[in-house]
C-alpha cells in the first residue's frame, strides 16, 4: 500500500507540513443534507456497523459524532477503503418541505430574458422583479489539494487555502472551544498564500473543519484530501445570499420606482462538519427582514422612489462580510439594471447614465465606453466558427471608502468583451476594460498590474472548471484568453472631476493601496451581462461554470421551439441559426426522429466551420470512442472503414467515417448523425446492426456527439466503398432491426447519479457511453443483446477472444485493485496481471489520447463494479509471491509440455537471475488468461503472440502459429495451465479449439498452416 | 513513424514502420550484420544486442521498445582498435565452428559479466542456456565464457590504473 493508487499526478505532491505520524481522514457525508438559507437540515444516522472495518488488515479508526462520520488511517487509500466498508443506515428527514430548499422564496433562475414577462417594446410602462442568488460555497479551484489540521494542548494548527480566513477562524473557534490565539491559520501550499483570492466561501473551510474535527478526536495530525467529493458540499449549501429587485419603469424608459430586497441574514453558511457534529448552535432570529440605516446599499444610481430592505436577523454569533455583501450587492443591481434596459429596449450603458447623477461617474463610464469604441446598438459580430457566440456587457459601481462615505468612494467601471462555445458552454473573456476612479495620487501602472492578476484570479472561479461527467479536463474551458490579457487595460480618468481641492479625502490617502476586494464588485455582473449579450440567457447567479452556461444554452434551444418568434427574439435566433442548415441543436426532442426516413444530405460542412477547441475535444471523444479501432481496416487509412467482424450472424464490415461525400459521411447533417449514433439508423433510414455500438454511443452527452461531429468532419476525406456484408438470412434484413431496438436499446443519454462521487460518474459515462466497455466486456443473449443487472460485465467472447469479467466474477489470481487497474489502462501492463494484448491492445492505445482524469475514472469505475479496494493489501502481494516461487518447477509427468515451454517460452518467461531487455515483467503464475475457464485467449496468445507497438512499454511476443502444430499448441497449454494455475481444474479438448481458433482472423496476421 | 535511435554511441532518425522489428533495422537500415537472423521467435538469441547492458533478442522486440535506450551491437563493443575482452576471448578460445551463435553468445557473456563481475559456473551456463548452438561447440564457448571472466577482470583493474 505504499505506493498510492493514484500515483502520478497532484497526489504525489508532498503534505504542506513536515509532522510525524500525519494520519489520513476521509468523511463520509449524510446521503440527504441541505442548507435552505435559515436551517440545516440532513438525514439521521441510524445505526453504523463496524465489523468489517474492524476486521481489516489495517487500522483505521472510524469518528461519529451526531451525523459527522469520518475514518482515519495511515494511509489516504486504506482510509477510503475501510470508508467503503463502513455499514451506515441513515433515516431521511421528515420534512418533504426540504426537498425544496428554498421555502417560500423563489429562487432564483437562469433565464431567457425576453420570454421572461412577456416582450414589450420601447416606451410602455412596465413592472419587473427578479432574483438573484449568490452561492454558499465557491469552488476551491482547479487542484486538489491536501488539508491538514494538528491539534495538541488546547493549540490548533491548520494547513489550507481559504478566501475567508476570519470565518474559518470563527468556525474553528465554535468547534474546539479555543481562542482565537489558539488557533493559527497556515497556507498548504508554498507557492501561494494561504488566502487564495475568490468571491466567498469555499469548500476548502469545510475540508479544514472535518480535519480539525478529526484531529481533536483522534488527537493526531490529520490529512484530508480536498477534492471533487466536496463538490458535494457546494450543492448542499445551496445559496449563502438571495436577492429580488423590482421596478416599475415609466413610458420614457426610466426607472420610477425600484426596490432591493435582501431576503437572507447577511451571514456565510458555516462548515458542513459543524453542522453534521452538532457543535454548531444556532439561535435564528424570528426577525421580519427590517429597513436598516446602519447597512450600507451603496446605490450608485438615482431613481424618484427607492425601497431598500435587509434581512437582519443575524444568527447568533455568525460572523459578516461586508466585502462579500458589496459584491453580491453590486452583481443583483447591475445585473437588474441590465435586465430592466434590455426589457424596455434600451441601450444598457446609456440606461445607467440616464440614472446616474454623479459626473465623476458619468465621465468615468464614458471613457471606458470610448476606449471600447461601445456602439448602440451593438455591432455585429465578426463572423467566425458557428459555435462561437460573441457578447459584451457593461457594469458599474460606486463604492464607499474606508468612512462608508459613498460619494469620495472608488467609482469602477467594467466593460468585458466574451466567447461563449455554445458546444462545451465555455466562456472565455477576450477583453476587459475597466476604468477605475480612485484618485489623484495613483501609480497608474501598478493599479493596471494589480488589477490584471486580480481580475484573472477573480475570473477564474467563476468560469472556471467544474468537471461534469461529460467534461474533458484538459479542455481550455472558461479561461481569460492568455493572448488578450494584454489587451486587459485600465483607463484613469483624468478631468477635473477628480482634481485635489474637490476630492481632499482621496489626495490624504495613502498612494497605490492595493485593492481590495470591493473594488472588482463589477467583475461578476459584467461577465453575467456579456453572457446575456451573446446568448441570450440571464445568469442570475454565479459561477458561470462550462456546463452550467452550456445546460442554461440547451434549454434555450428546447424553450426556443415552442415559442413563437417575436421582436424581440428575433435577433437572437438569427445569430443562433446562423449555421442551422448544417447542425441541429442538441436536446432538440430525440422523439421527433422520423423513424424511418432518410435524413437529406447536405453538402460537406467546411472544415473552418468548428473552433479549434471544439474539434479538439472531438478528438478526445473520438479516441474514448476510438472509432479507429474498428473503422480502419489492417494497414489501412484511418476511419476509412472495411475492417471485417465475424458474428454469428455473418460477416459485417465498418464503414468509411471519413467525411468523404460520395462513400463515406460527408453529407451527413449533425442530425443524421445523432439518429446514426443514438438510434443505430444510417442517414438514408435503413437500420444499423448493433456491432456498431450505438446501443452505448446513446449515451454520450450532447455536447459530446457534436464535438464529435465537428472533429469527424474536419478530417481528410477519403474515398473508398464499404465490401457488402455477409449476413445470413434473415439477419441480412436490416429493418428487423427495428424491433431489435424495441425491445433492447435505451436511447437515453447517460444521467450521471448523484450518490456517486464525480469520478464514478465520469468513468460510468466514459465507461458505459464512449469506451462501450460493455460491449465486449457482456454476455449478449442469443439476439445479440447485452444482457443486464448480474450479467453486466460478466465477461463474453469476442472475435475469438474472452472479454474476462470485470465484476465479482473476476478470476484474476490475485484480486484486481483500483491501483492495478489504472496501471493496466494507463500503460497496457500490470506488474500483477500482466499487459494488455489482442483486441484489448489498441484500446490501450486508444486510451493513450486521454487525460489522465478519465484514465483514473475509468479505473475507478470498473473497480466498483469489481467490488475492488483501491489497492492491493500486504497479504496479497505476498501472495503474489508464494504463487510465483509454487510455480517454479514443472509439475511431474508433462515432459513434452515442458520441452516445449523450455525451447520456445522459457528464454523470456522464465526469470534466469540475469536482467534481460525482454523478460515478461509478470510471470505467467498471475496470468489472468491462464486462470480462466476456456483457454481462448491463451491459445490466440501462442499462434498470434502479443503485438502492442503503439502502447510503450508492453513487450512483444511473436506468434508460433507457424512454428507449432495444433497438437503442440494443445500440449503446450495444457502444460500452462498445470504448471501456473495449479489450483484450476484442467482445459477440455484444447486440440479442437486450436483448430477453430486457427482459422484466419482479422486479428490475427498468422497464415493458416 | 519517425523515431530516434541511439545505436553504438550514435543517434539515428529513422522512417519505419512501428512494427518492424529492431533486427531488422540494425540489419538492412543500418548495416549493422553482427546480430544475425536465427529463429526469429526470441528462441535461439543470434539476434542479441545490448539494450541499456542488458541482452536483448532483437528478433521479436519492435524498433520502438528501444527508442530512448542505448543499443549496443557486436559492432560497437569494441574501445577503438581494442575488441571488448569477452570478443577477444572467443577468438583466442577459437571457440568458432560455423559462428552463427557466437554474436549472441558474446552478447550474452557481456550481459552477464555487466550484472555478476564474477559468476559461478552454474551462473554462466544459466546465462547461456537459452543461446543455441548447432555446431556443438558448446565446450569450447564455455572454456572461452570462462576465460572471459578473467581478461574482463583483468582488463577492468587496467581501466582504474589508468
Amino acid at each position: 500500500m505504499s505506493d498510492s493508487p493514484l500515483s502520478s499526478t497532484p497526489r504525489r505532491q508532498a503534505l504542506p507540513v513536515g509532522l510525524a505520524h500525519v494520519h489520513y481522514g476521509v468523511v463520509v457525508r449524510p446521503p440527504f443534507y441541505v442548507w435552505d438559507g435559515e436551517q440545516f437540515e440532513s438525514a439521521r444516522l441510524e445505526h453504523v456497523d463496524k465489523s468489517e472495518v474492524a476486521a481489516l488488515p489495517y487500522r483505521a479508526d472510524v469518528v461519529i459524532e451526531n451525523n459527522f462520520v469520518g475514518v482515519v488511517a495511515d494511509s489516504l487509500e486504506a482510509a477510503y477503503d475501510a470508508a467503503a466498508r463502513l455499514h451506515l443506515r441513515w433515516q431521511q428527514p421528515t420534512k418533504v418541505s426540504l426537498v425544496s430548499p428554498l421555502k417560500g422564496i423563489q429562487t432564483p433562475t437562469d433565464a431567457l430574458a425576453p420570454q421572461a414577462k412577456g416582450v414589450s417594446s420601447a416606451g410602455a410602462h412596465r413592472e419587473a422583479s427578479h432574483h438573484y442568488g449568490w452561492p454558499g460555497r465557491m469552488r476551491w479551484g482547479e487542484q486538489p489539494g491536501w488539508v491538514v489540521a494538528d491539534y495538541q494542548q488546547n493549540q490548533l494548527n491548520v494547513w489550507g487555502q481559504t478566501t475567508t480566513p476570519n470565518t474559518l477562524k470563527h468556525d474553528l473557534k465554535m468547534l474546539t472551544g479555543l481562542d482565537e490565539d489558539q488557533i493559527a491559520l497556515f497556507s498548504s501550499n508554498t507557492e501561494a498564500p494561504l488566502c487564495a483570492t475568490g468571491l466567498g466561501r469555499h469548500c476548502g473551510d469545510d475540508a479544514a473543519i472535518d480535519a480539525a474535527l478529526l484531529s481533536q478526536i483522534l488527537a493526531c495530525p490529520v490529512a484530508v484530501w480536498l477534492d471533487e467529493r466536496y463538490a458535494r458540499d457546494m450543492t448542499a449549501l445551496g445559496l449563502a445570499q438571495r436577492m429580488q429587485l423590482s421596478a416599475v419603469v415609466s413610458e420614457e424608459g426610466r426607472i420610477e420606482e425600484y426596490s432591493y430586497r435582501q431576503t437572507l441574514a447577511p451571514s456565510e453558511v458555516a462548515a458542513v462538519g459543524l453542522w453534521l457534529s452538532g457543535r454548531l448552535k444556532l439561535q435564528t432570529s424570528a426577525d421580519e427582514p427590517t429597513a436598516t440605516a446602519s447597512y450600507a446599499f451603496n446605490e450608485p444610481y438615482v431613481f424618484r422612489q427607492e425601497t431598500l430592505t435587509a434581512h437582519t436577523g443575524y444568527p447568533a454569533g455568525a460572523p459578516t462580510n461586508p466585502t462579500l455583501l458589496n459584491v453580491q450587492q453590486t452583481f443583483a443591481r447591475e445585473s437588474f439594471i441590465d435586465e430592466m434596459a434590455r426589457e424596455s429596449g434600451q441601450d444598457p450603458l446609456d440606461f445607467r447614465l440616464r440614472h446616474l447623477e454623479d459626473k465623476r461617474g458619468i465621465e468615468l463610464i464614458e471613457s471606458v465606453a470610448r476606449q471600447v469604441q461601445w456602439q448602440t446598438p451593438p455591432q455585429q459580430a465578426p463572423r467566425g466558427p458557428s459555435e462561437m457566440l460573441r457578447g459584451r456587457g457593461v457594469a458599474y459601481a460606486q463604492l464607499p471608502d474606508r468612512e462608508q462615505r459613498q460619494k469620495s468612494g472608488v467609482r469602477s467601471a467594467w466593460i468585458a468583451d466574451i466567447e461563449v462555445n455554445r458546444i462545451t458552454g465555455g466562456v472565455r473573456i477576450t477583453r476587459l476594460v475597466v476604468g477605475q476612479d480612485a484618485g489623484e495620487y495613483v501609480d497608474t501602472a501598478r493599479l493596471q498590474q494589480t488589477l490584471q492578476e486580480r481580475v484573472l484570479g477573480e475570473a477564474r472561479p467563476l468560469l472556471g472548471h467544474t468537471p461534469a461527467f461529460d467534461q474533458w479536463s484538459d479542455e481550455p474551458n472558461g479561461t481569460v484568453d492568455k493572448k488578450e490579457q494584454e489587451r486587459t487595460s485600465l483607463s484613469r480618468l483624468t478631468s477635473p472631476a477628480i482634481e485635489p481641492t474637490r476630492n481632499d479625502q482621496l489626495a490624504t490617502t495613502e498612494p497605490a493601496s492595493p485593492l481590495k476586494e470591493v473594488d472588482f464588485a463589477p467583475g461578476v455582473a459584467v461577465i453575467a451581462n456579456a453572457l446575456f449579450d451573446a446568448t441570450g440567457v440571464r445568469f442570475r447567479q454565479p459561477p458561470f461554470t462550462a456546463n452550467r452556461v452550456r445546460q442554461a444554452l440547451q434549454e434555450q434551444v428546447a424553450g426556443d421551439e415552442t415559442l413563437s418568434p417575436s421582436p424581440a427574439t428575433r435577433r437572437l435566433r438569427r445569430r443562433w441559426f446562423a449555421a442551422a442548415a448544417l447542425t441541429t441543436i442538441a436536446g432538440s426532442a430525440a422523439m421527433a426522429w422520423p423513424w424511418k426516413g432518410a435524413i437529406a444530405p447536405v453538402s460537406r460542412p467546411a472544415p473552418t466551420l468548428y473552433s479549434a477547441e471544439t474539434i479538439e475535444r472531438g478528438r478526445l471523444v473520438a479516441a474514448a470512442g476510438d472509432c479507429a479501432a474498428c473503422h480502419t481496416a489492417e494497414g489501412g487509412v484511418e476511419n476509412v472503414g472495411g475492417r471485417a467482424f465475424e458474428t454469428p450472424f455473418g460477416t459485417l464490415y465498418s464503414t468509411n467515417i471519413t467525411p468523404d461525400e460520395a462513400t463515406g459521411i460527408g453529407q451527413w447533417s449533425y442530425a443524421a448523425f445523432e439518429r446514426a449514433m443514438r438510434h443505430g439508423i444510417s442517414r438514408d433510414g435503413s437500420h444499423l446492426y448493433p456491432a456498431f455500438p450505438y446501443t452505448a454511443f446513446a449515451k454520450t452527452s450532447d455536447a459530446d456527439l457534436q464535438a464529435l461531429y465537428a472533429y469527424l468532419m474536419a478530417q481528410p476525406a477519403v474515398s473508398a466503398d464499404t465490401p457488402a456484408n455477409a449476413l445470413s438470412f434473415p439477419y441480412n434484413l436490416r429493418a428487423l432491426m427495428a424491433g431489435w431496438n424495441a425491445l433492447y436499446h435505451d436511447p437515453t443519454p447517460f444521467q450521471p447519479d448523484p450518490e456517486q462521487s464525480e469520478l464514478y460518474n465520469r468513468g460510468a459515462y466514459l465507461a458505459g457511453g464512449l469506451g462501450h466497455c460493455s460491449a465486449c466486456h457482456t454476455p449478449r443473449n442469443a439476439m445479440g443483446a447485452e444482457q443486464s443487472g448480474e450479467r453486466y460485465f460478466a465477461g463474453a467472447m469476442v472475435d475469438g477472444w474472452e472479454a474476462p469479467p470485470l465484476n465479482t466474477l473476476s478470476r484474476a489470481p490475485i484480486p484486481w485493485s483500483e491501483h492495478s487497474l489504472y496501471d493496466y489502462l494507463r500503460h497496457g501492463e500490470s506488474p500483477l496481471h500482466g499487459v494488455a494484448s489482442g483486441p484489448m491492445a489498441p484500446v490501450v492505445a486508444g486510451l493513450g489520447e486521454l487525460p489522465e482524469y478519465d484514465v483514473r475514472a475509468i479505473a475507478h469505475y470498473v473497480a466498483a463494479q469489481m467490488g475492488a479496494p483501491a489497492g492491493n493489501s500486504e497479504a496479497e502481494l505476498a501472495e503474489a509471491q508464494q504463487r510465483i516461487s509454487r510455480t517454479m518447477t514443472s509439475p511431474p509427468g508433462m515432459e513434452q509440455g515442458e520441452q516445449l515451454f523450455a525451447g520456445a517460452c522459457a528464454s523470456c518467461h522464465v526469470d534466469s537471475g540475469l536482467p534481460s531487455f525482454n523478460r515478461a515483467a509478470t510471470s505467467l503464475a498471475l496470468n489472468t488468461n491462464l486462470h480462466s475457464e476456456r483457454p481462448d485467449n491463451v491459445i490466440q496468445s501462442i499462434l498470434g503472440g502479443v503485438h502492442a507497438e503503439h502502447v510503450v512499454g508492453i513487450g512483444a511476443m511473436p506468434g508460433f502459429a507457424d512454428s507449432f502444430s495444433n497438437t503442440q499448441v494443445a500440449t503446450l497449454a495444457a502444460y500452462l495451465r498445470a504448471r501456473f494455475a495449479p489450483d484450476a481444474p484442467s482445459w477440455q479438448q484444447l486440440e479442437q479449439r486450436v483448430a477453430e481458433l486457427r482459422q484466419p482472423h482479422h486479428n490475427n496476421t498468422y497464415s493458416t498452416p | 513513424m519517425t523515431l530516434k535511435l541511439n545505436v553504438n554511441g550514435q543517434s539515428c532518425e529513422l522512417s519505419v514502420a512501428a512494427n518492424t522489428s529492431l533486427l531488422d533495422v540494425l540489419r538492412n537500415d543500418l548495416a549493422l550484420n553482427g546480430p544475425k537472423y536465427g529463429c526469429g521467435l526470441g528462441e535461439c538469441g543470434a539476434c542479441s544486442v545490448l539494450v541499456d547492458g542488458k541482452a536483448a533478442r532483437a528478433c521479436v522486440l519492435p524498433v520502438t521498445a528501444v527508442a530512448g535506450h542505448e543499443v549496443i551491437t557486436l559492432e560497437g563493443m569494441a574501445r577503438g582498435d581494442r575488441l571488448d575482452p569477452v570478443q577477444q576471448t572467443f577468438i583466442d578460445a577459437q571457440a568458432a565452428q560455423c559462428g552463427y551463435c557466437l554474436n549472441g553468445m558474446i552478447i550474452s557473456v557481456r550481459a552477464l559479466l555487466n550484472h555478476h563481475p564474477s559468476p559461478t559456473q552454474e551462473q554462466i551456463r544459466a546465462a547461456l542456456e537459452h543461446n543455441l548452438c548447432r555446431c556443438g561447440t558448446h565446450l569450447e564457448i564455455l572454456e572461452a565464457a570462462r576465460q572471459a571472466v578473467l581478461a574482463d577482470a583483468a582488463a577492468r583493474r587496467e581501466t582504474v590504473d589508468e
